[in-house]
């Protein structure tokens, strides 16, 4: 007599049944990341657009402003104007700060390299060393 | 009783059911998992400020500068910079700081409405030139290396053919130089109308706009439902290929506005048939280009599947720059420089980046491609 199959292979229905959990589980997996995880939202939302697009969301025409006034669009506009000119301002004071550090290292400050009290010149105090340090190489 | 038929039917609709639920547990895995997000890998220190820009310094483990004669990246600035820092082990400028160079990297970053005033000569001139004076200033050397990748490697050839003294090497990265070369970026923009751009009355060109010129490149992916298709194709791939086309989407998908004065510049000098570079006339503000004036060594590499940047359009460098090392590597635009294979470009530029340089010009033997990278 035949022994009975401990773990007989499930029946067509049996699988179709847990197929059928699986899809509730992976509902639920979505709606609790939905729920927990705003960002979230974001990626499911690139993904329908076909995107992987992480942490912003896929770039799409947002969405008509309030027209504004010709006036106020005037405005807005020679604002502008003044913003990037401040911006090209700061450029240029970035050279001039560049310039001025470019000159401290050529002629180094008494800041960067402070002056001994002697009041000669390099010129002169560099001889005088060596006088000095013959004077001690005969003593 | 029993249907066989009914049962083979009920069998394919199981078989279905259970495929189509396992690429969305594969997709919540993906989404839920730990993303890039749009920064560089490589520990580094902002140097300096201008606008949206920073100018960033790479630092090694124990957050310290390298020693080695600086490399500056310029990359494009409609598009963000961390393409060249990407991920640990799979970083362009990473790879060149593991050499041991001193390594930055410029952020044009975001612009906003008032950037739209923003045209080549402020690029050129102010960001890429004072970033070139602030590196020199802060390693003491008169000239240092640039990379430019794209758009940022116009720009650095520009800025090259204006300050030359201040350039030791030069790399150009799928750098469009013939415009009348069809297929492009310039070619998708041309047809959808950037020849209306205003150079006078700019607008911020949005993101979205842009990123409408990249995706007619691709086919497939100008649609909404083209792309939706793609990803759900993908969704069969292993887990760890997906994470790989997630970083790659961040990159490809996170496009940023663009200056509209400084794309219709672009445009009037560089577009189809305009082609100033080629011919000789292109200016920045008040000054001609005069390419002639580029002596020191350079190299610019072309990807043989470029659809941003044709092949043949990188390569007729050699019309400008006779001297240029010019190589076409196999792959794509973003490809050859954060792709799998993208380690023969990392090779290449460290390579010419150490060659010792004669006369300011390249020996023939010094162009010679380094041992591993022969018989590719």
């Amino acid at each position: 007599m035949a022994e009975s199959d401990p773990n007989p292979e499930p029946t067509l229905v049996e699988r179709w049944l847990q197929d059928q959990q699986q899809w509730q589980r992976t509902l639920f997996a979505y709606l609790d990341s939905m729920m927990k995880n705003d960002e979230f939202l974001v990626h499911m939302g690139n993904a329908m657009r076909g995107s992987l697009l992480a942490g912003k969301p896929y770039p799409s025409a947002s969405a008509p402003s309030a027209s504004a006034t010709g006036e106020e669009a005037a405005t807005a506009d020679r604002l502008d104007k003044v913003l990037f000119a401040l911006t090209q301002l700061q450029g240029q004071m970035a050279d001039v700060l560049m310039t001025l550090e470019e000159l401290r290292g050529i002629r180094p400050s008494p800041i960067a390299a402070p002056a001994k009290k002697s009041t000669r010149s390099k010129r002169t105090a560099a001889p005088a060393a060596r006088t000095a340090k013959r004077r001690r190489a005969r003593s | 009783m029993s249907n066989p038929a009914a049962e083979r039917e009920l069998e394919a609709i199981l078989a279905h059911s259970q495929q189509a639920r396992a690429k969305l547990d594969r997709l919540h895995e993906v989404l839920t998992s730990t993303g890039h997000y749009g920064r560089g890998a490589t520990p580094a220190t902002v140097v300096y400020r201008e606008n949206k820009l920073r100018l960033l310094r790479l630092l090694d483990e124990s957050g310290q500068p390298r020693t080695r004669p600086p490399v500056l990246f310029v990359p494009a600035p409609v598009s963000r910079y961390f393409i060249v820092d990407l991920l640990p082990g799979r970083s362009f400028a990473g790879h060149v700081a593991e050499a041991g160079f001193d390594v930055y990297i410029i952020d044009f970053g975001t612009p906003t409405d008032e950037d739209r005033f923003a045209d080549l000569e402020y690029f050129v001139e102010g960001l890429v030139r004072r970033c070139v004076r602030k590196v020199s200033a802060i390693t003491g050397r008169p000239s240092i290396n640039i990379v430019g990748y794209c758009l940022g490697g116009t720009l650095s050839l520009l800025y090259t053919a204006l300050h030359p003294a201040t350039v030791s090497r030069l790399v150009l990265l799928t750098t469009m130089i013939d415009a009348d070369v069809k297929g492009g970026i310039a070619w998708v923009a041309h047809q959808m109308g950037l020849a209306g751009e205003s150079y006078d009355e700019p607008r911020l060109v949005p993101a979205v706009e842009i990123k409408g010129w990249f995706e007619m490149l691709a086919p497939g992916s100008n649609s909404v439902m083209g792309r939706v298709n793609d990803l759900w194709q993908r969704l069969d791939d292993p887990i760890e290929r997906l994470r790989d086309v997630r970083t790659m989407a961040t990159w490809v998908d996170d496009v940023v506005p663009a200056p509209g004065r400084l794309l219709a510049e672009l445009y009037q000098q560089f577009g189809p048939g305009r082609n100033r570079l080629m011919a000789g006339t292109a200016v920045v503000g008040p000054r001609a280009i005069d390419c002639g004036q580029i002596t020191m060594p350079v190299l610019s590499v072309s990807a043989a599947k470029d659809l941003i940047a044709p092949a043949e359009g990188v390569d007729a460098v050699r019309a400008l720059i006779p001297h240029a090392d010019v190589m076409r590597l196999p792959g794509g635009h973003v490809g050859i420089v954060a792709g799998r294979t993208a380690v023969s470009l990392w090779q290449r530029t460290v390579a010419f980046l150490s060659e010792p340089a004669r006369n300011g010009i390249l020996t023939a033997k010094s162009r010679r491609m380094p041992r591993a990278l022969r018989g590719r």
